[in-house]
């Protein structure tokens, strides 16, 4: 099958033709474009099976495809389009190919047959969006991987201000776009860093030896320093300084503000792009550059830290949100965040594991509230909803698979996955590392908060009597709403089953695929090289005596005992609302911490004060060079015209003694007065 | 052989110091006419050089040179009168200082 | 009967200029080098010589170059000259004088067209 990575560019091309097909002639297709784009993704999908299928028999794929700057002489850098197709990019490929043609059936039934006006701009956008994303998950090198970031950041914004006609998608579409930017300034800082660091920003190279990673590995085996820092400290650095873009597309603290605002987009929007896959853009690029960032146990615990915070303290937020969209959104935020806690912890596998398994609930349960949306006729406020169980099954039975998962309770995938990342910021923190507690803490916390704003949301939405005529009777959905959903709840409830690891230990079968999955391919790219690299470089030991079941059987509990406050708080056939039990906390969860207020805040003093700063120096001193230069030469040339004074004598007197100077300077010159 | 008893330094002398008289006629004289006197006196000097060289080399082409100059002198003359004819229809006054429109 | 006296005045200044090149003539000329000095010969005619070597002929017993070309050129010259002078010098009937104007004819364009805008 060597064909196989031949094909690889074309999973990206494909969605991109479908992308111009719905641009120039979109207007005259039957649906503005949607079979172009079911048809495109379906291609990808496929492909990217066959490449999962290959990649299984063992072969990766490593190849520049186009360099687009070629660097002269020896100690300069090439800039170069390539494709690198190992175990992590072939499954992150099936993940976004299959949830990419999913949305685009879903779309039918929630754009086309709603009678969206301007759907061939929808379709464009979902077009270049998932050419975008496929691309980022095949670049090889980490420039490359920056200009697809940006691409699918600019698709968002498209995406998200789709009505932007209306004030608030237009808002959230520029305010999405400005504080993932405000991060990708850190990420390309950090890019060239890498290229003037190491001359290359190849993931994988010389079969994995020659890569920045294998570089950076080398170089501080060697003891190199780089600009007065060892290496050690610059490789953090330079790990901070790309974590910010991470930060910034995967909505974690401090820039997680744009997410909640991105549901102003369309639902399937949501569901492809701000649940599944660019959200998931940044905990990809950790996971594929992790070679280098298990170099650094401070970046490390630094993203570790970040993710359990960020899990809580999102997960605090959605516990008081009204509209179905905006918990969903909060809920996004605390479940990237336990990936990056997974990942800082040094559970490479459990943070990919988590990656897919939400990838499949997420967008569930985004596409079952779009369900949810189109029955209530747009109206996304719970508090109006209610009953929906009996008027709704296939919505609410993949509705409450996803609920399932997300909540973390067994055998639903969200368990497996959620579980592993706990175990192994537990086993790794009292393996040695306080700041993983810590994180492992406030992670478990999290858990009991997922559990109850989940239930809270499933229980207001689907159980209960109707709260509005529109829950009484709600509008019909079909089969282009259905069957995506079901295919998804599916995977939701079986796609746990991959990497079972309690049950692993305790029967000592062999089941982790997953764990095998990420065992061969090139050779700086492995689980066994990342685990060595972490255990030698970064000082990471995992504890020894605790049994994963053990701490899993502790989430579970957690999750349940969540569960089961919404239970007898909601699922009451006329619930109300409890937040004022909360009392001061009440305020400052509503107001999300204030951090939309801080931001602005930041803006318009800070900011604005350095914009002012750079203004003047604009003005006065760049400005005032280039003025000064001509007025000295208008003004020496006022004074030096007065010579002219039209008398033929004078003129005659010039001549004159510049002949003689003349004759004077080559007298000397030659030698006449010796 | 007939060579001249006169070291060529001396002719330079004398051609040199013609010259500088005329140059200083030609900035310091008012009139225009007393301007024009002044450029001959310039172009005689430059002839009594290429004598004194005809005679120092025993070549001719030094003194049918000079001949040549006499002849343009004359015409660059005619010319002069020409233009001095116009200035002072112009200005109303042959001094050359009082002309002075060609100026910033 | 009062005797020519001298001009003096500031417009003297100017003659600097011509005192300087002639110092500098001087200084040169005393430190040049001549070659050996070869006059005519004796029983050449130099005057003979110099018509000859007008008209690019060999007569004569002094060496010299031809300046034929030299002499039909200055006759040009001259009939230009002469052309030039007196078209300088002629003036028009009705008084005015002739097309030479050191502004370029603006009066004449003023007076034509009515002292339109500057």
């Amino acid at each position: 099958m060597a064909g196989a990575f031949d094909f690889a560019p074309a999973i990206i091309l494909l969605p991109f033709l479908s992308f111009l097909l719905a641009l120039t002639a979109g207007n005259r297709m039957p649906k503005g474009g949607a079979f172009g784009g079911i048809a495109a993704t379906a291609g990808s999908l496929l492909l990217s099976i066959w490449m999962v299928l290959t990649v299984a028999g063992g072969a990766t794929y490593d190849e520049t495809l186009y360099t687009w700057v070629a660097g002269a002489g020896e100690e300069t850098v090439s800039l170069t389009l390539g494709v690198l197709v190992d175990p992590l990019s072939a499954m992150m490929l099936l993940i976004v190919s299959l949830i990419a043609f999913l949305v685009h059936v879903f779309s039918l039934g929630y754009m086309n047959d709603e009678g969206e006006v301007g759907l061939p701009r929808y379709y464009a956008g979902l077009g270049l969006f998932s050419a975008s994303m496929l691309g980022f998950v095949l670049a090889d090198n980490l420039l490359m991987a920056f200009m697809f970031f940006e691409l699918v950041g600019l698709c968002s914004y498209l995406l998200i201000g789709f009505w932007f006609r209306e004030p608030g998608p237009a808002s959230a579409a520029k305010k999405a776009f400005l504080v993932t930017r405000f991060g990708d300034y850190f990420f390309l800082v950090g890019v060239v860093a890498v290229f003037a660091t190491f001359g290359t920003a190849q993931f994988a190279s010389g079969g994995g030896t020659e890569s920045f990673p294998a570089l950076a590995e080398q170089a501080l085996e060697a003891g190199e320093t780089y600009f007065g820092f060892d290496a050690q400290t610059w490789f953090t650095i330079v790990g901070l300084l790309v974590l910010g873009g991470v930060v910034g597309k995967s909505a974690q603290f401090p820039l997680h503000t744009w997410l909640p605002d991105a549901m102003e987009g369309p639902t399937p929007v949501s569901a492809l792009i701000h649940a599944a896959t660019m959200v998931a853009a940044g905990v990809y690029l950790v996971a594929r550059m992790y070679g280098f960032y298990a170099l650094s146990p401070t970046a490390l615990a630094i993203i570790a830290f970040v993710g359990g915070f960020t899990a809580l303290v999102a997960a605090t937020m959605g516990v008081v949100k009204k509209e179905i969209k905006q918990v969903l959104a909060y809920s996004t935020i605390s479940q990237y965040g336990y990936m990056m806690l997974g990942l800082g912890a040094g559970g490479y596998v459990a943070a990919t594991f988590h990656l897919m398994t939400h990838a499949f609930f997420k967008a569930l349960l985004f596409l079952g509230a779009g369900s949810v949306i189109i029955a209530m006729h747009h109206n996304e406020n719970m508090w109006d909803m209610g009953g929906l169980r009996e008027k709704m099954p296939v919505t609410y039975y993949t509705f409450l698979s996803g609920s399932l998962a997300l909540a973390g309770i067994v055998p639903f995938a969200g368990f497996w996955s959620k579980d592993e990342v706990l175990y192994e910021a537990l086993v790794h923190g009292l393996g040695g590392s306080p700041l993983l507690l810590a994180a492992y803490a406030m992670g478990l916390v999290a858990v009991f908060f997922t559990g109850f704003y989940t239930f809270r949301m499933v229980f207001l939405t689907f159980h209960g009597e109707a709260r509005s005529d529109t829950a009484r009777d709600p509008h019909g959905v079909r089969w282009n709403v259905k069957a995506p959903l079901v295919v998804l709840g599916v995977l939701a409830a079986t796609a746990g089953f991959i990497n079972m690891v309690p049950v692993a230990e305790l029967t000592g079968l062999h089941i982790e695929f997953l764990h095998k999955w990420f065992e061969h391919g090139f050779a700086g790219l492995t689980v066994e090289h990342y685990g060595t690299v972490l255990h030698d470089v970064a000082g990471y030991t995992a504890a020894e005596g605790v049994p994963s079941y053990a701490a899993g059987v502790v989430s579970l509990v957690l999750a349940l005992a969540g569960a089961g406050l919404a239970h007898q708080l909601y699922n009451v056939p006329e619930p109300v609302e409890h937040t004022q039990r909360l009392g001061g906390i009440r305020d400052v969860l509503f107001n999300n911490y204030y951090q939309d207020e801080y931001q602005v805040w930041l803006a318009d003093t800070v900011t604005m004060g350095v914009a002012r700063v750079s203004d003047l120096f604009d003005q006065n001193v760049v400005d005032g060079v280039v003025d000064g230069v001509s007025a000295v030469s208008l003004a020496t040339g006022r004074r030096v015209r007065r010579i002219q004074r039209g008398v033929v004598t004078d003129y005659a007197l010039l001549l004159s003694l510049g002949l003689t100077v003349l004759v004077v300077v080559l007298g000397i010159l030659g030698g006449w007065f010796a | 052989m007939i060579l001249s008893e006169v070291p060529p330094t001396y002719y330079l002398f004398l051609s040199a110091a013609v010259f500088s008289i005329g140059l200083f006629g030609i900035l310091t004289r008012r009139n225009a006419l007393m301007f024009l006197m002044s450029v001959e006196l310039m172009l005689n000097a430059a002839n009594i050089n290429l004598v004194a060289f005809s005679l120092f080399w025993g070549n001719v082409t030094g003194q049918t040179f000079s001949l040549f100059t006499m002849a343009l002198a004359a015409a660059e003359v005619a010319v002069g009168i020409g233009i001095i004819l116009v200035l002072y229809r112009n200005f109303d006054d042959v001094d050359v200082t009082k002309a002075t429109t060609m100026r910033w | 009967m009062t005797r020519p006296r001298l001009k003096l005045g500031s417009h003297l200044a100017r003659g600097v200029g011509a005192v300087a090149l002639f110092v500098v003539m001087v200084l040169t000329f005393l430190n040049a080098s001549f070659g050996e000095a070869s006059g005519f010969p004796a029983d050449a005619s130099i005057t003979a010589s110099i018509g000859a070597a007008m008209f690019n002929l060999d007569l004569g017993g002094v060496p010299g170059e031809g300046f034929l070309v030299v002499f039909i050129v200055i006759a040009i010259v001259l009939d230009a000259a002469l052309d030039g002078a007196v078209y300088l010098a002629k003036r028009e009937e009705g008084g005015r004088f002739a097309e030479a104007f050191t502004d370029g004819g603006r009066d004449v364009v003023d007076s034509v067209l009515g002292g339109d805008d500057e």
